[in-house]
């Protein structure tokens, strides 16, 4: 059997390409993209550790299909606002939306 | 395992869900009702709700392993209803003048509320996660509601993109602890960790760092204060008051009720890392407020400062802090209500919200003005008035606890923070206004006012009922910690 290192090495690499996405790209969807990455390596961990430490219980099972589900929530949501500013602006890259400021 | 789940336990929160579609559907069918109305029939759910959360008084009793209803959970519920029932009050006349569609957000609102209430009541980390994004979701809607306001938009956008980030963190970390503890249940990650932990691994505290950041940036703590200003400063003014209560209000139940069960074994690991984060988010909340022209800004960055405040509440966890935190946090809420019905109250009648515009409204709006110098003077802490008091209790039981140079910190930031809320406080009265017309008495926000007003004074002066009530509350969440594992499954007749 593949030792559970493996699935969280994949998972912690997964969620740092993520950060790293979040942080430097400048479009507010590829942002998006990033932050599902995020969610997706939540995900690879929350399975993981059911099936290796804790075959008898569900719980992270039923955490892996909650976070799936509410990670395509967000995403409507989240384009719904995005489509919003473009059609205000015509823009969708985030340091251009910077009508405030400190 | 098959536990039975007692349904009407929840009931409360099905009201609240389903007087939501019930408002939707009532504006799609029944135009004539108007839009005010439709406001005021969204706050008769939430107080009704409320009122039916009382039935589980002195009552200690779970649903499933999910959720418990107890007295912690039952203050939380009353509090949430009175506060959405509060801000559906307030927004009746902002919506109606300029905002579309009432019905969803009222709906929006009390969903919120939902989310709310799950979050205090939630037994582990599954059910509190969902409640958390239910809130979190309904507030990025109504965050970017105004839907052809460029600020609106703006202030959704930053405020879902980091939310979501911020979230993704949070989950990574109940995914460490997860796989550390093998549990999501608060008590029994409480009993994993209250054991032997020398074999526990690093991944534990990077899970535990990861959630108090998914945490700090609900309730905006500073360095995860970022979107706060500007999805204040976007936001339609009620919703402004709706972030700035309820959500803190709930990060707050959800952080103080999950260290107290699962992480409280732990305190000396983490003790000083929200020690340096209530400094740090009080000094940028109080310093930056300072030089702000902007109401809603101003706002935002002392409810920043306030976060700094209970953040104290946490760091010298335990169980007289916990009910002082919770005491200030009721009185934090009732105060910014008020500060938050005033501001209102001036926009729905000039569309008005720079610190410069408010000047000589003293001329103008007597009975409003004194209602904001009383807001703001309690939210600085000034003897007589809600502020005060909790503030002195928090920090008494901060000096309990050994963290006397904090509550000293606490107290330096709480003079600084007097000179911002004295600058609007100048404008309105030694401030010449453009014109001398008085305003239209609102009788309807008035009376609001006036009552968020005694509640400010109420606390100030006698807080020992509500003290009691919140003791009752606190108690729940250490007496379980300590009985746990002896409690029934559920409590099935």
């Amino acid at each position: 059997m593949i030792p559970i290192d493996n699935f969280l090495v994949l998972s912690a690499i997964l969620f740092s390409l993520g950060m790293y996405g979040v942080l430097a790209r400048r479009n507010a969807v590829l942002i998006l993209m990033s932050v599902e990455l995020m969610l997706q390596a939540v995900v690879i961990n929350f399975v993981a550790f059911a099936v290796y430490l804790n075959p008898e219980t569900f719980t992270g099972i039923i955490f892996a299909i909650f976070v799936i589900v509410i990670a395509a929530a967000e995403v409507g949501l989240a384009l719904a606002i995005i489509l919003r500013l473009f059609r205000n602006r015509q823009i969708s890259n985030v340091d251009e939306a910077d009508l405030m400021k400190w | 395992m098959t536990a039975s789940l007692e349904w009407g336990l929840l009931a409360p929160e099905f009201l609240l869900a389903g007087w939501a579609a019930f408002i939707i559907l009532i504006e799609l069918f029944w135009g004539g009702l108007g839009k005010e109305r439709l406001g005021w029939l969204a706050a008769l759910g939430a107080v009704a709700a409320g009122g039916l959360s009382l039935i589980w008084v002195d009552d200690a009793t779970q649903f499933g392993e999910l959720a418990d209803i107890n007295d912690y959970t039952t203050l939380f519920r009353v509090f949430f209803c009175g506060i959405g029932a509060t801000i559906c009050v307030l927004s009746a006349r902002y919506v109606s003048d300029r905002l579309l569609h009432p019905g969803e957000y009222y709906a929006l609102i009390l969903l919120a509320v939902v989310g709310a209430n799950g979050m205090a009541a939630a037994h582990e980390l599954l059910t509190a996660y969902i409640s958390l994004e239910l809130l979190s979701f309904s507030l990025y809607v109504l965050t970017a509601y105004a839907k052809f306001d460029l600020r609106s938009n703006e202030a959704g956008l930053k405020y879902m993109l980091l939310g979501a980030f911020s979230s993704a963190f949070f989950l990574y970390g109940i995914g460490l602890i997860y796989g550390a503890t093998g549990s999501t249940q608060y008590a029994e990650i409480g009993e994993v960790l209250s054991g032997d932990t020398s074999d526990i691994e690093w991944g534990m505290y990077l899970g535990l760092a990861m959630m108090i950041g998914g945490l700090g940036f609900k309730v905006a703590a500073v360095p995860f204060h970022m979107y706060t200003p500007d999805a204040y400063e976007g936001a339609p003014i009620p919703i402004t008051a709706l972030i700035s209560s309820l959500s803190k209000a709930a990060g707050f139940a959800f952080f103080l009720k999950l260290f107290a069960v699962a992480f409280l074994p732990l305190i000396d690991d983490w003790r000083y890392f929200i020690a340096g984060l209530s400094v740090a988010t009080m000094a940028v909340g109080n310093l930056v407020a300072i030089q702000q022209r902007n109401i809603k800004r101003l706002l935002a960055y002392s409810s920043i400062g306030q976060v700094g405040y209970l953040l104290l509440g946490i760091a010298a966890l335990s169980q007289d802090a916990a009910s002082a935190l919770v005491l200030h946090m009721i009185g934090y809420a009732v105060t910014n209500l008020a500060a938050f019905t005033c501001v209102i109250l001036y926009y729905n009648w000039t569309g008005k919200e720079e610190i410069e515009e408010y000047k000589g409204l003293a001329d103008r709006a007597p009975y409003l003005a004194l209602g904001l110098t009383i807001a703001l003077f309690s939210l600085a802490g000034m003897p007589l008035f809600a502020g005060f008091t909790t503030k002195f209790i928090l920090f008494q039981a901060a000096a309990e606890q050994d963290l006397l140079w904090l509550a000293g910190v606490a107290a330096f930031f709480s003079f600084v923070s007097l000179y911002y809320y004295l600058i609007v406080i100048r404008e309105m009265y030694l401030g010449e206004p453009e014109e001398k017309t008085r305003f239209p008495t609102p009788w309807l926000g008035y009376t609001a006012l006036t009552a968020l007003i005694a509640g400010v004074f109420l606390m100030g002066l006698y807080p020992k009922p509500v003290f009691d009530i919140v003791e009752d509350g606190t108690n729940t969440i250490f007496v379980s910690e300590e009985l746990d594992g002896g409690e029934d499954l559920v409590g099935v007749p």
